[in-house]
């Protein structure tokens, strides 16, 4: 018997494929799969927060912002008070769900910034309130953040997060092969995309409050015009819109809607003129 | 900014993708030619699946011998067999893997055969395990072992 060593061909065991054209088509599909079920969890998650009772949104917040409520009602002062008006002055403007009305807090920190979030809650920061000039400037921050609440964009948008992040959950700890980060891109994209409406739709319904309130929009870009030219993420992957989009759209309402921008502004409360004065 | 920031993990994904892909070619390349120069060099050292040697063969003695080899797969070969393992289907990006595990462990097992002065070794065989799970579970290296046993002349 004879026995000898054939050579075996190459490509028989390998197969000559491109690997950059499978990393292609399948990352596409998995993109393209993901962002369906992220923008499908997001829609609904989102629609169901936005009409969820206003009950619900009110005990979801005692469970969520327990500490930090407590904490801001044991702090509550003049400060707080007289946000407190100010807000109560602009809520006829921005029509609320029945039920649900607005606490403004004063967050005592540099940040120039303000946020509303579940259960009528909104917070105004120190530091934002530094920068303004007059009581326009910072209405417009608080009606921005009333119409928030108005729009029930908080609860919306803690709705979208937990559907998105049911979903985010069930496929990384379902030990599945998917690449977290096939999942995140999208669905990062997604929220950007959300939020990013609401923000846009809670500055169109500030500047008609400030309209309404005042009978002129004026200094309503002070916040703005301050936060103008600090460092910004791309728009796409932003949750606001850019800064000078935003000033330009005050600009561009006011002329459509023959609001002026030359109207005699409101002088800051007490308290708030104070620390604007710089304390 | 946590938007950029959930990129950022994107955009690190990108950067192992890169080197894996780059590193990877050039290793499996350079692999592939030693590879290819060992196996003309043990040309004549037969490898044979018979568990029984012919009476016919004169042998002196045997010895078993064997090679054994890890080759770890690169972060781009894996990131596309875990997208693979979603769909189903061929998964390209081992193959290359375990071919090259499988050569350079016969070679190995015949380098040790021919130190010996062996001309010949019967009843091949092949093992393989994945002995570095990743993360979930996804395959990190692979060890192959060629075993037989040397015919002694």
């Amino acid at each position: 018997m004879e026995f000898k060593n054939p050579k075996v061909p190459e490509g028989i065991n390998v197969s000559r494929h491109s690997p950059l054209y499978d990393l292609f088509l399948l990352g596409l599909g998995t993109l393209l799969l993901f962002a369906v079920l992220g923008f499908a969890a997001l829609f609904t998650g989102s629609l169901l927060g936005r009409h969820a009772p206003v009950a619900w949104e009110r005990a979801v917040a005692g469970v969520i912002l327990g500490d930090l409520l407590t904490e801001a009602e044991a702090r509550r002062g003049p400060v707080d008070a007289e946000l407190q008006a100010l807000a109560d002055r602009l809520s006829p403007h921005i029509p609320l769900p029945e039920g649900l009305e607005i606490t403004a807090h004063y967050w005592d920190s540099d940040e120039i910034n303000a946020f509303a979030t579940v259960g009528g809650h909104i917070f105004i920061a120190r530091g934002l309130v530094e920068r303004m000039r007059n009581e326009n400037g910072l209405a417009m921050v608080v009606g921005h953040e009333i119409a928030h609440i108005a729009h029930r964009d908080p609860a919306a948008s803690l709705g979208g997060g937990l559907l998105l992040q049911a979903l985010t959950t069930l496929v990384t700890a379902s030990g599945s092969e998917v690449p977290e980060e096939l999942i995140f891109g999208p669905n990062a994209l997604l929220l950007g995309s959300f939020s990013r409406d609401a923000e846009r739709e809670a500055d169109a319904a500030a500047l008609a409050a400030l309209a309404a309130l005042y009978g002129h929009v004026t200094d309503a870009s002070t916040f703005f015009d301050q936060v103008l030219g600090f460092p910004e993420p791309p728009e796409l992957l932003s949750t606001h819109p850019l800064t000078r989009e935003r000033i330009d759209f005050i600009g561009r309402t006011a002329g459509e809607q023959d609001w002026s921008l030359q109207g005699e502004t409101t002088p800051l409360t007490p308290e708030l003129a104070r620390l604007a004065d710089g304390g | 900014m946590e938007l950029f920031a959930e990129f950022f993990g994107l955009l690190s994904v990108l950067f192992f993708l890169v080197l894996g892909y780059g590193f990877g070619r050039w290793a499996e390349a350079r692999h592939y030619r030693s590879i290819r120069k060992r196996e003309e060099e043990f040309h004549d050292l037969i490898l044979v699946c018979c568990k029984t040697v012919p009476e016919s063969l004169p042998t002196s003695g045997s010895q078993m011998v064997r090679g054994s080899v890890v080759v770890s797969v690169d972060y781009f070969k894996r990131f596309v067999a875990r997208l693979r393992m979603i769909f189903g289907g061929r998964v390209h990006t081992y193959e290359s893997l375990l071919d090259r595990g499988r050569r350079e462990a016969l070679l190995r097992m015949q380098a040790e055969a021919r130190k010996l002065g062996a001309t010949m070794i019967f009843n091949t065989r092949f093992e393989t395990s994945s002995i570095s799970k990743g993360r979930n579970r996804s395959v990190g290296c692979v060890e192959v072992l060629a075993y037989g046993t040397a015919i002694l002349p």
